[in-house]
């Protein structure tokens, strides 16, 4: 039976229960990997910043107090600030995963895909056309086939006489960077309403 | 979780273990059983908690920063002017009447015994303050001539006025065996001069402390032929300018004279024996006060006269600790006041250091503040 308690609840118990943070993950964290995704364009740098968040807040949970804000827009505060740190930095760190001891994961083959599939690509594609040559030529190859053509992988791969490893490497670079250049030029990634 | 997304599952997987192994710790918290988990607490610290401690170390690492600032500039402007903090002893020639080099001094105490009117005197009889320069005319007179500054009062600028009291103290090393011939040569040069041993003290026959009472004419000469008696470890000389209370104290009996000879004629002029006993009970508290003054200004007068010299001799392998002078009168007061005095030196080294650091912090911040605003604007205005 789903536990009823709101997220403001669940994370003020948290505190005392530690494992009542699970829940809150459970009910957000798709939502948060498709929060990140549609701004970074890259799979990879989106799982790595939805750890890093919930590594945070789980931290940090000591320090959250109601004051009217609710739990979840709190998590998402702390989301803003990771992503705020990305395009600054160009990189994601590890640290909160590290505090509380969580080990850094590789991206399964199989989710490059799948978190692109959260990704709305149909709004920014004008704006990707004129990224790509800014990009490296195998990068702006396998970015073209695979955003602009809608390829899947295994095609990319054969197309480009490469692993698909490789393929979703150099798109998921690819992506990176152009998610860094727009957002330099101050493009808004996503229209939608943050939770 | 229905997500399809493996990431998402083993994340959930590695939160759900952290969490477990949280709750762990909290448990073994509440049984009681601490220890072994001092990591897990740290990692548990209030963020707000952890914030303040590195906004605390940092103003700690500030302070300490500013006080070794404060400490070097100070060092640096010592060694330049007057005897080095850090020096053992005051060399001759260095001015000794300055408060940092008394309290380096090895003679602990001796600067401070002069409470008021200390003014440094180098050992060739120079005597230094603020704005003003005394000569002593070497050893032919007990009148240093007086070169005033501007703002004098006038009274002090009436060389025949000046009236210091000189101290030396000085401590000498001399070869193994020759204490004896060292400590006759000492009596030697105080009768000599026209003085006396006033106290004497002999320890294990190879050190010994002597006071002399020398003519204030003769000091220098005297103090010359201490210092070729052996090597000299230390040596300070003080002069103590009381011209102000030997003005004051002459002024007073001149007073108090006047008062009594007024006394005397009401009383001769009295002719009710009530009033010749009120007169007269008068004239009995003013010449009591009368001489009092008149023994204050003997008192200073010899002082004046008569200079005195504490020597410390000692042969060069007998323990130090005997004659140390540091141990003269060991006592807690004494190890309260140098450790409050040591507290206020560091507070003023800091005070010195953050006078260094501010300016240059603020600089730097005001720097940071423009390079991040103007990246600001640019990133917008791209």
């Amino acid at each position: 039976m789903p536990d009823q308690r709101t997220d403001t609840e669940l994370l003020l118990a948290s505190r005392d229960d530690p494992e009542m943070f699970t829940e809150l993950y459970r009910r957000h964290a798709e939502d948060l990997l498709r929060y990140f995704a549609r701004r970074t364009l890259d799979p990879e740098t989106a799982a790595e910043l939805t750890a890093e968040t919930f590594a945070e807040a789980f931290a940090s949970r000591q320090t959250y107090t109601d004051k009217g804000v609710n739990g979840v827009a709190w998590i998402y505060g702390i989301a803003r600030h990771r992503l705020g740190r990305f395009f600054r930095h160009g990189r994601v760190d590890a640290s909160a995963r590290r505090r509380i001891g969580i080990p850094e994961r590789e991206l399964p083959p199989e989710d490059y895909e799948r978190i692109e599939d959260l990704i709305d690509f149909a709004p920014i594609r004008e704006a990707l056309s004129e990224a790509l040559e800014t990009l490296s030529p195998d990068q702006r190859d396998a970015m073209k086939l695979r955003v602009i053509d809608e390829m899947g992988y295994p095609e990319v791969a054969s197309r480009l006489g490469c692993s698909e490893a490789n393929a979703r490497q150099r798109v998921s670079r690819g992506l990176r960077k152009v998610a860094l250049m727009l957002q330099e030029r101050g493009m808004q990634l996503t229209t939608e309403v943050e939770a | 979780m229905n997500t399809e997304i493996r990431f998402l599952q083993q994340l959930e997987t590695d939160l759900t273990e952290a969490a477990a192994r949280e709750a762990a710790v909290l448990r073994s918290d509440d049984s009681g059983s601490g220890s072994g988990f001092d990591d897990d607490r740290s990692r548990r610290l209030p963020r707000r908690e952890r914030h303040w401690g590195g906004i605390a170390a940092g103003l700690v690492a500030f302070l300490v920063l500013a006080g070794s600032i404060g400490f070097l500039s100070q060092n640096g402007s010592q060694d330049a002017s007057t005897a080095s903090a850090g020096s053992p002893f005051i060399a001759p020639g260095d001015a000794a009447g300055e408060a940092p080099a008394a309290q380096s001094s090895p003679f602990p105490g001796f600067a401070n015994d002069q409470a008021q009117g200390v003014r440094g005197v180098t050992s060739d009889g120079t005597l230094t303050s603020g704005g003003v320069s005394y000569q002593a005319a070497g050893a032919g007179t007990d009148q240093p001539a007086l070169n005033a500054g501007p703002g004098l009062p006038a009274a002090q600028s009436q060389g025949d006025l000046s009236k210091i009291v000189r101290d030396g103290r000085i401590s000498i090393v001399v070869s193994d065996g020759d204490f004896e011939t060292s400590q006759a040569t000492v009596t030697r040069i105080a009768v000599s001069s026209g003085g006396f041993v006033l106290t004497s003290t002999t320890q294990g026959q190879n050190t010994g402390t002597f006071t002399l009472r020398i003519p204030a004419k003769k000091f220098d000469v005297a103090m010359e032929r201490l210092r070729a008696i052996g090597e000299v470890k230390a040596d300070a000389v003080t002069g103590q300018d009381v011209t102000a209370e030997f003005i004051d104290q002459t002024a007073r009996l001149q007073i108090l004279l006047d008062r009594r000879d007024l006394l005397q004629s009401l009383q001769n002029d009295a002719t009710t024996s009530q009033e010749i006993l009120r007169l007269a009970g008068l004239i009995e508290q003013t010449q009591l006060e009368i001489e009092r003054t008149q023994g204050q200004l003997r008192y200073l007068k010899d002082q004046v006269a008569e200079a005195t010299i504490k020597v410390d001799l000692r042969e060069q392998h007998a323990p130090e600790e005997e004659t140390g002078p540091t141990t003269d009168n060991p006592s807690l007061a004494d190890a309260i006041r140098l450790g409050w005095e040591g507290f206020l030196r560091v507070i003023s080294a800091v005070i010195v250091g953050l006078g260094y650091l501010v300016p240059i912090a603020a600089i730097g911040l005001a720097i940071w503040g423009i390079v991040t605003l103007v990246r600001r604007r640019r990133r917008a205005a791209s």
